[in-house]
């Protein structure tokens, strides 16, 4: 550390700019400032699309055919092999999944405070790697008596507000719904066999508006009962890069696809996010680095002033990195300092549009990546700042 | 550890293209090969102007701006990086600049310290014992701002005397000296230098050091 009665330092630390390095230290602050406020408000309202879909991240666009006149005569709102790998060959694609659909007929019975209510069903499955989470009991192998279902969040409003109150039937919790016994009936048109399963509905998905059982399942059910094996799905889950992108609009508009939920919008509100953090960022950035040249001009007019002191020193068996190291000190103790105060001041932002985030029942991101950020920004500035000054005193090394 | 210093066809690069001039055509040092093997003491005599600042620089790695070869012990100098200069400058090389080159903020005591820290070789007692027999102890908390040109001489040949060395390197030692002042630095220079086995080689314009010399020479 910088020891006040050290001799050497007694000597360097003439010619000191304290208003210039004060100078350096606000402009810096700002600088910094802005960048890690800017990542964190981004990570924290990033959170809110996340939070609002944890069953599916945003970057994930269910894709239908549009259902017109000519199709329904033709019945044709299938995707072909060709579409798909157009689709998967598309820059903004990162996988695509096929939504299977059961190919027989289904039934299902739920028995509820002793009335029994029965209804024709459709399941669909995708693949299990389309899934952000998996409930515990996820899947199934042949012999299991007992399916697993996700359902939407729609469907579960639709019966609590809709049907329940009119009937005179319990309303239920999500967690509730998991504990009742439900008997899916799957029967083949060829010959009218029907067998019954069990089945429990372990999750809800609020952007998959379908009844999801296990692909597994699925598959070996189409294989036992279903007449046409070979159907083509209707319905597609495509992973995609950045949600926000109009290229994916206009080429789904161009094909007549249907996405549902408000996805792409959502996207669109993100993908305008990152730009504005972007140029706010880039904003903080330009400053830090007005901020890094005003520090170097302090030290090069400082050790200019310095000049034969340090030449004198290093007559004297010192060597440059001996005498650079009082001027680290200074700029590393700086730039702790600024680094230490814009975390504070990111702090302080952060709690301000935090409360309001409280009140929607989000929880903000994480601190850690924008510290990251912050000591990463500051360490590159330091380095650099080392390399100048070592790289100005050992200039002084020979005399004249 | 330096046993001999060689100078091989050494000419200051401002007196090249005079090398059939005055001083360089008279010079025993400039383009000649020359040694100084350790234990001698040598006596370089010569005009002001004919160079022999900067011999001492080139020797101690102050300056590079020759042409022809120094070598220590064989090795090629001009090869050294600035570590291993400020390295053997703590140890094995020691001079004393003709100008002084105290700082002027620092006292005596500061000014000789800040060499002595490097090498701890001195104890702060050593320090003012050599500070009394050059009679100048009653200085050590002035700054050298306010001393005289030759009780900053004594100074700074204190300072020089700080640290181990093989050859020790006084430019112009004794130049604002008395002669009796000029026998009493000869005598510790002398005494620092057998105790540590080492060279002394001296420049003068005209006051030489009263020091026993082995080879006198004419730069």
């Amino acid at each position: 550390m910088l020891k006040r009665n050290n001799v050497v330092w007694r000597l360097l630390r003439r010619n000191v700019s304290v208003s210039q390095i004060v100078g350096y230290a606000l402009a810096n602050l700002v600088g910094l400032s802005i960048v890690l406020t800017a990542i964190q408000f981004y990570n924290d309202i990033n959170q809110v699309w996340e939070e609002e879909d944890s069953f599916f991240s945003k970057d994930y666009l269910i894709i239908s055919k549009r259902v017109s006149g000519v199709n329904t005569l033709f019945g044709n709102t299938a995707f072909s092999e060709r579409d798909i790998e157009d689709i998967k060959s598309q820059p903004w694609t990162r996988k695509v999944g096929k939504f299977t659909a059961a190919a027989f007929d289904v039934r299902a019975s739920i028995n509820l405070g002793g009335h029994g209510v029965s209804s024709a069903l459709f399941l669909e499955s995708i693949p299990d790697d389309f899934f952000d989470i998996k409930p515990d009991d996820w899947g199934f192998t042949p012999g299991q008596r007992e399916v697993p279902i996700i359902l939407s969040k729609d469907y579960l409003a639709l019966y609590n507000f809709g049907f329940a109150t009119t009937r005179g039937l319990p309303q239920l919790s999500e967690s509730t719904i998991g504990k009742v016994p439900l008997k899916l009936y799957l029967s083949r048109a060829s010959d009218n066999a029907t067998e019954v399963y069990a089945a429990r509905i372990v999750g809800f998905s609020s952007r998959m508006n379908t009844i999801a059982v296990p692909q597994d399942f699925l598959e070996w059910a189409n294989d036992r009962y279903a007449t046409d094996k070979n159907k083509m799905p209707s319905r597609l889950i495509i992973e995609v890069n950045s949600p926000g992108n109009p290229d994916i609009t206009s080429y789904l508009e161009q094909n007549n696809y249907e996405v549902a939920g408000d996805k792409v919008d959502n996207g669109k509100a993100s993908y305008f996010l990152s730009i504005i953090t972007a140029v706010v960022v880039s904003v903080g950035i330009i400053i830090c680095i007005l901020a890094f040249f005003i520090l170097m001009l302090s030290i090069y007019l400082l050790l200019q002033k310095n000049k034969e002191k340090l030449h004198d020193l290093m007559l004297l068996g010192y060597s440059p990195s001996q005498v650079a190291r009082y001027y680290y000190q200074l700029v590393g103790l700086v730039n702790v300092g600024v680094l230490a105060f814009a975390i504070i001041i990111l702090l302080v932002a952060t709690m301000l549009w935090r409360a309001p985030l409280d009140e929607l029942g989000v929880e903000g991101a994480s601190l850690l990546p924008s510290i990251i950020i912050g000591v990463v920004i500051v360490g590159i500035i330091t380095i650099g700042n080392f390399v100048a000054i070592t790289r100005n005193v050992k200039n002084n090394f020979y005399g004249k | 550890m330096i046993k001999t210093i060689t100078l091989n066809n050494v000419l200051p690069r401002v007196f090249a293209g005079s090398e059939k001039e005055s001083p360089v055509k008279d010079s025993q040092v400039w383009l000649h090969k020359l040694e100084f093997t350790c234990t001698n003491n040598y006596l370089i005599e010569a005009e002001s102007g004919t160079g022999k600042s900067s011999l001492c620089s080139f020797i101690y790695g102050n300056r590079n701006d020759y042409s022809g070869e120094i070598l220590f012990d064989g090795e090629n100098v001009r090869n050294f990086t600035v570590e291993r200069w400020c390295e053997l400058r703590t140890h094995a090389l020691a001079l004393l600049p003709q100008e002084m080159r105290l700082f002027p903020e620092l006292t005596t005591m500061e000014n000789i310290q800040i060499k002595n820290r490097l090498t701890g070789y001195k104890t702060e007692s050593e320090i003012l014992d050599m500070l009394r027999r050059l009679e100048i102890s009653d200085k050590v908390h002035q700054p050298a701002a306010y001393l005289s040109v030759g009780q900053q001489q004594r100074v700074a040949i204190v300072r020089a005397l700080c640290q181990p060395f093989d050859f020790l390197i006084l430019d112009e030692p004794v130049s604002h000296l008395d002669e009796r002042n000029n026998a009493i630095v000869a005598r510790l220079i002398d005494e620092e230098a057998k105790a540590q086995n080492a060279s002394v080689i001296a420049t003068s314009v005209g006051n030489k050091i009263n020091l026993p010399m082995s080879i006198q020479i004419n730069l």
